[in-house]
């Protein structure tokens, strides 16, 4: 169960019920393995059975545009910015991540308020004043961080995308020198994910081995966290199973009987696909 | 809210739609020009990156009451760093139509909390004077129903749920915005203004509040180029839009 609990006030319209799915975080800087082992986890829990869904920053139908698009300009001061993300966060977290909870998957968020906290501290915005605004945050259940260093970041960024002006805190940092800009702002942005980590007790996964080695640290954590969710999905079971045409099937009986849930009565324990997502987020 | 020592002054104003207050800041601003003073207005929802985002939330009505509340948050912001501060250090007067006080208002209204409100917009700069303008909610529905199209989604209420009728849901969400109103004069010692009384008046009393903090604002100095025009006998056919309006 992914309990409702919020890191400030519980933000207006959201039910306090507990979640049957699960709300896991991966947190590192870029060219960590990020997306890859996201991507490898996904596949891991859906062949276990999990019903996943990933969710990252600037993916919110409302502000992802904006934001790109302002990202482009480098035209906006950091609180704007901020605000932009936590607009985009939200939207995530009302439309994607808490209907995604309510339907029993596990979501896996690529990146969450940590990155955002970090990235904000390195450019001086207030701790305090940032982490009062990401109050209407869910606590997920896990946030697993991959632990990197400098020395081990840049092989890997020289070989992907190369060095990215925001990664290279180029919007702040003096100078035309991107490497050294690059190794300035990751040292700073490091340390400021290892002291939220301390803070928000991260489960740190050392990053530096072979994407082996990291995965399997991976899954153990995230197997903790998923262990004990019912395998067979209300979700997907009701999805999956051909409708009985018999007459009458679309009666309000019927129905109900498919569910188990005749007449009111609840039949079994198991939640029908009306509970599971009955009230997701659209209107409340 | 930050208590700023900037050479410039920011006066703001606040009420329901239907009080008046912009056209009393437009008289305002009209006449600090015409008294020479540097004067740059910013209004409500207006910066530029942020606006497309909003408009795409309204017209798709993926607003929300938080999502509602933390874009306007961003445009307030934007607007913060790229207009008032500046603007103030320049030496200038800001005028704003809205300012914090509209988000405590209706994001109240809608639901959302306000202590993590006040957090929200602890960047904005306290202005140096905020004038409500105190209208009975009844006259300013008489008001607003003469002069204006259709009421849109957001801007009736309509997301509250309070009515299905826009017109009805409207009267009902500006009264809820006006009680909040109320306990916002109280918090933040807004100047209350009788916003029945005629124009004239209203404006006089505006003047009178506001001449006291104008002693230091910077002034521009207008006729420099009109006068090196008519000394040379010249037209200016070619100076750009922007110096021709000092003219």
């Amino acid at each position: 169960m992914t309990e409702m609990n919020f890191f400030g006030h519980r933000p207006p319209g959201i039910a306090t019920d507990a979640l049957p799915g699960r709300l896991i975080v991966v947190e590192a800087t870029d060219a960590a393995g990020r997306s890859t082992h996201i991507g490898l986890l996904k596949e891991w829990l859906e062949d276990e059975g999990y019903a996943v869904m990933d969710t990252g920053l600037r993916r919110s139908d409302l502000a992802g545009p904006g934001i790109q698009q302002a990202k482009e300009g480098h035209i906006l001061d950091p609180i704007t910015l901020n605000l932009f993300y936590a607009t985009d966060l939200w939207d995530r977290i009302e439309r994607r991540i808490l209907p995604g909870l309510r339907a029993g998957m596990v979501v896996i968020a690529d990146r969450y308020v940590f990155s955002l906290l970090a990235r904000a501290a390195v450019r001086g915005v207030s701790q305090k004043w940032l982490e009062d605004v990401y109050g209407f945050a869910l606590i997920p259940d896990r946030v697993i961080y991959l632990d990197i260093d400098v020395e081990h970041l840049v092989p890997r960024v020289l070989v992907t995308q190369g060095f990215d002006y925001w990664e290279s805190g180029q919007d702040f940092l003096r100078g035309h020198d991107m490497f050294q800009n690059f190794v300035t702002y990751q040292r700073l942005l490091l340390a400021e994910f290892r002291r939220l980590a301390d803070r928000y007790e991260f489960a740190v996964v050392d990053a530096r081995g072979t994407a082996a080695e990291i995965f399997r640290a991976l899954k153990e954590e995230v197997g903790e966290v998923v262990r004990g969710m019912p395998l067979d999905n209300p979700v997907t079971g009701v999805v999956l199973e051909p409708p009985d045409l018999g007459i009458g099937a679309f009666g309000s009986e019927g129905l109900g009987d498919r569910n188990g849930t005749a007449n009111g009565g609840p039949a079994d324990d198991q939640p029908s696909e009306r509970s599971a997502l009955g009230g997701s987020s659209q209107r409340r | 809210m930050r208590e700023l020592d900037l050479p410039g002054k920011l006066f703001i104003v606040e009420g329901i739609d239907g009080s008046g207050k912009s056209t009393q800041l437009d008289l305002l601003h009209k006449w600090l020009i015409s008294e020479g003073y540097l004067v740059v207005a910013t209004e409500w929802n207006s910066a530029s990156i942020v606006k497309q985002t909003t408009r795409r939330g309204k017209k798709r009505r993926l607003l929300t009451p938080m999502s509602f509340s933390l874009i306007h948050s961003a445009d307030f912001a934007s607007r913060t760093y790229q207009q008032i501060l500046p603007a103030l250090r320049g030496g200038a007067v800001v005028l704003a139509d809205r300012y914090v006080y509209t988000a405590f208002a209706r994001d109240a209204v809608r639901g959302v909390n306000r202590e993590w409100l006040r957090d929200l917009y602890s960047f904005a700069v306290r202005p140096s004077l905020a004038f409500y303008f105190d209208v009975p909610l009844a006259e300013a529905i008489t008001r607003i129903r003469g002069g204006r199209a259709q009421l849109k989604y957001y801007e009736a209420g309509l997301d509250l749920g309070l009515a299905t009728d826009p017109e009805v849901s409207f009267a009902r969400f500006q009264g809820l915005i006006r009680e909040e109103y109320e306990r916002l004069v109280e918090e933040f010692g807004l100047i209350r203004m009788d916003a029945t009384q005629t124009l004239i008046r209203q404006q006089r009393l505006m003047r009178e509040i506001v001449r006291p903090h104008l002693s230091d604002i910077v002034k521009v100095t207008t006729g420099e180029v009109r006068e090196a025009l008519a000394s040379e006998d010249l037209l200016g056919r070619y100076l750009e839009p922007a110096s021709r309006v000092s003219l």
